[in-house]
């Protein structure tokens, strides 16, 4: 038994690394190193710490000052047809938008305040996110259901090996994450956690 | 257990079927360059990326990716239309981002520089800025409009159809995202489902343009050339046998045809219907159909105002069916048209087929003249026909007195009462019921020769003697002493002395005016004492006073 299941995380190892070759966040879009804003020059440290993370937070780790903006959603007052209950964000979506929304500085990280740096163009969200895919909603089989366009989470094959709810969202809830892999495993543009040709990524959860 | 294996089994391979064909995948909507379709990008792979974007969108619901147009619509409008369409707005503006045909398909929001394309949209797709021969969109459709139109089912049975503020939007009949059925329509248009999710017509149910098989038999112009994907015969057509949703020709109560008349002649000549109008509407003497566009208005008077004749001032497509009826009641092919009654009021629906005759024959400021001045002369045929007057053919009611009755050939009798299309109709034997067209002036079925010194025949009053007994007329029994020597000998036609529909109680009396007499006087003068006068003294006896042919009555009695 312990022999197969090494050999098994074995083979899966062996076709990450072939896979993951020369795809991971050093060069990609977040890879801050060569950035003046960032003089230590390390790629983790603009987010994580391995030591004296910021607590209260359900985060990696987490090394970068966090927005306490509050947000403009997109609730089903914007789209009538939005069946979900709109939040504020929270979870991993509030990490990504402690740099996105603009509020906090891109190097106000390792207990830096004060920065100046402060991301810009079509990076740049803003706090008004209701001309962006809602995040931080619960996705689940009552909400396809009531929609009648969404593919069933519990069930539905994500093309990532499991389901929309295993690999896509974080306890039931869509993220920034179950779109975007900050860390670029697969090295699709734009961070995608699997290709957008014929819109595949938009349709794993969109049944039209 | 096993059935129910099977059952379950089928119903999962059907499954995948269904919903790949729904998908907007494998619909027009795919611009992308997978797309099976005909207008496609050349290398654009996205297929959401054409009407949606995940991240500034704009507008922000559903996610926009295409620009206003900024255009002001020309809108439908139409004097039956109890709604009021504003500038489109909803989801209808986010289609006109494309279906305007003003916004580049491959230029969106998310992308700096357009998508390359190939095709363009066909003209039916290219709805343009002027949404006056479209279907009205944007409107506020609540129980309220409902009960105004009063030919509109109320909305709460419907909600789903339309949007959060109880309007209807293009997405009330097309779902973009699945084409179910074609055109993404939600509904499908065989016997116009889909129309009738809102339409209430009265009279449909039983009309024949609801009930008829017939299918076109491939002659002349094709009538449903208007339909990408016309059905087979006149019932699965339905509405849209004389209707377009886009791009009507007729943009009021859009059309197919801009000339009324197209719309009904096109299965009507022959070529679907089992009866050729159009054959009718061309001889020399019709109502004349093809003479006016845009003048009929279905809320117009009934009382016509402004000349004009269309079909639908008869006819009533909706309604019309192939019931028969017996006289003075109207036919099932004048079911459900307004007319006047015989006290001059409107009524919604005739009754009666001279109620429909009476929008126009009935005094109208145009109405034709009689076709020879008399002594006593009017042109409103309500008048001449009521059953108060001195004598009338019994077309609202059965004559008042039975002189006559001998020389009536069966069936007809005392009691008869008769349809203005009993004499008004079409000269072909077995050629269609009414007044459509005829060889013979005043559109006659048969001859009914009114020129003086005509010599007696058959055939030259052939429509007289359809009902009066020819033989005893011309030879004296039952019936005016004197009638060989009038007609035969003297050769005067009946018009002369006989003025056919009747002489109105408010000119005539019993004793100058009882059979239809009222002389035509360019032919009968005074007498030499310079009177010109029927008087009627009893049952077969009276005199006149009055020159004809040089012979001088002053009086001649009989």
């Amino acid at each position: 038994m312990k022999a197969q299941k090494l050999l098994f995380t074995s083979i899966i190892a062996g076709f990450m690394s072939i896979v993951g070759f020369g795809q991971n966040i050093a060069g990609s879009a977040h890879d801050f190193s060569g950035e003046t804003w960032n003089p230590g020059g390390e790629i983790c440290q603009v987010c994580h710490t391995p030591h004296g993370a910021v607590t209260g937070l359900t985060a990696p780790l987490w090394n970068h000052e966090v927005t306490t903006a509050t947000f403009t959603l997109y609730t089903n007052v914007v789209s009538p047809s939005f069946d979900a209950t709109a939040s504020q964000p929270a979870g991993a979506s509030k990490l990504c938008l402690s740099c996105h929304d603009g509020t906090v500085a891109m190097d106000n990280f390792g207990g830096q305040t004060g920065g100046t740096d402060f991301i810009s163009g079509g990076e740049l969200l803003g706090t008004d996110l209701s001309n962006e895919h809602p995040v931080s909603f619960t996705y689940d089989d009552a909400l396809a259901t009531t929609d009648g366009g969404l593919f069933l989470p519990s069930t539905a094959n994500s093309g990532l090996g499991g389901t929309i709810a295993a690999d896509l969202l974080l306890g039931n809830q869509v993220q920034c994450s179950s779109c975007h892999d900050v860390h670029n495993a697969s090295g699709i543009g734009n961070l995608l956690v699997k290709t957008n040709a014929g819109s595949a990524l938009c349709l794993t959860c969109h049944n039209k | 257990m096993k059935n129910v294996i099977i059952v379950i089994s089928i119903i999962l391979l059907w499954f995948p079927i269904e919903i790949k064909s729904q998908s907007i995948l494998t619909s027009k909507h795919n611009l992308s360059v997978s797309s099976s379709g005909t207008i496609k990008a050349t290398s654009e792979s996205e297929v959401c990326i054409f009407c949606h974007t995940p991240h500034n969108s704009s507008p922000r619901a559903p996610l926009w990716n295409k620009n206003a147009t900024g255009t002001t619509y020309l809108l439908y409008n139409s004097s039956t239309m109890e709604a009021i369409p504003g500038q489109p707005d909803g989801s209808s503006i986010l289609c006109l981002s494309c279906h305007d045909g003003t916004i580049a398909l491959g230029d969106l929001v998310s992308r700096s520089t357009q998508i390359t394309m190939t095709n363009t949209m066909s003209p039916r797709g290219n709805l343009t800025t002027d949404l006056s021969n479209d279907h009205p969109i944007s409107f506020t459709y609540d129980a309220a409009l409902a009960s105004a139109d009063g030919q509109l089912k109320t909305p709460p049975l419907l909600n789903t159809e339309l949007d959060n503020n109880s309007r209807l939007q293009c997405t009330s009949c097309h779902d973009p995202h699945k084409e179910t059925y074609p055109k993404f329509l939600v509904a499908s248009t065989e016997f116009s489902a889909l129309c009738f999710t809102c339409h209430d017509r009265s009279y449909w149910a039983n009309s024949t343009h609801n009930t008829s098989s017939k299918t076109w038999n491939g002659t002349g112009t094709d009538p449903w050339a208007h339909l990408e994907s016309a059905y087979s015969n006149v019932s699965q057509n339905a509405c849209a046998n004389c209707h377009d949703p886009h791009n009507a020709d007729g943009k009021p109560r859009l059309l197919k045809s801009l000339a009324e008349e197209n719309n009904c002649l096109d299965c009507h000549n022959g070529n679907v219907a089992g009866k050729n109008i159009q054959t009718q509407l061309a001889k020399t003497y019709r109502h004349n159909v093809f003479g006016y566009i845009g003048v009929h208005n279905p809320t117009e008077s009934p009382f016509v105002l402004t000349k004009h004749v269309e079909c639908q001032d008869c006819h009533n497509p909706h309604a019309s069916n192939a019931t028969t009826a017996v006289a003075p009641f109207v036919n099932g092919f004048n079911r459900g048209v307004e007319g006047i009654d015989q006290s001059g009021n409107t009524v919604l629906t005739s009754t009666y087929e001279y109620e429909i005759c009476y929008k126009c024959h009935a005094g109208n400021s145009w109405t034709p003249a009689p076709a020879f001045p008399r002594q006593i002369n009017q042109n409103n045929v309500r008048l001449e026909f009521a059953t108060s007057n001195p004598s009338f053919h019994p077309v609202v009611g059965a004559r008042n007195n039975t002189e006559i009755t001998p020389n009536l050939i069966a069936p007809n009798t005392a009691s008869t009462v008769l349809y203005c299309s009993s004499c008004h109709a079409s000269n072909d034997a077995g050629g269609p019921t009414g007044p459509h067209g005829s060889i013979y002036p005043q559109i006659l079925k048969l001859q009914y020769t009114t020129t003086d010194n005509t010599s007696e025949t058959a055939t030259n009053y052939a429509l007289c003697y359809s009902c009066h007994n020819r033989n005893n007329i011309i030879n004296d029994n039952n019936t005016f002493k004197e009638h060989k020597k009038h007609i035969v000998k003297e050769r005067t036609s009946c018009s002369v002395c006989h003025d056919p529909h009747g002489i109105s109680s408010t000119q005539g009396n019993s004793s100058n005016n009882s059979n239809l007499i009222n002389f035509r006087t360019g032919i009968v003068t005074p007498s030499s004492s310079g009177i010109l006068r029927y008087e009627d003294t009893g049952a077969g006896t009276g005199r006149c006073y009055l020159t004809c042919h040089g012979e001088n009555h002053d009086p001649e009695s009989y």
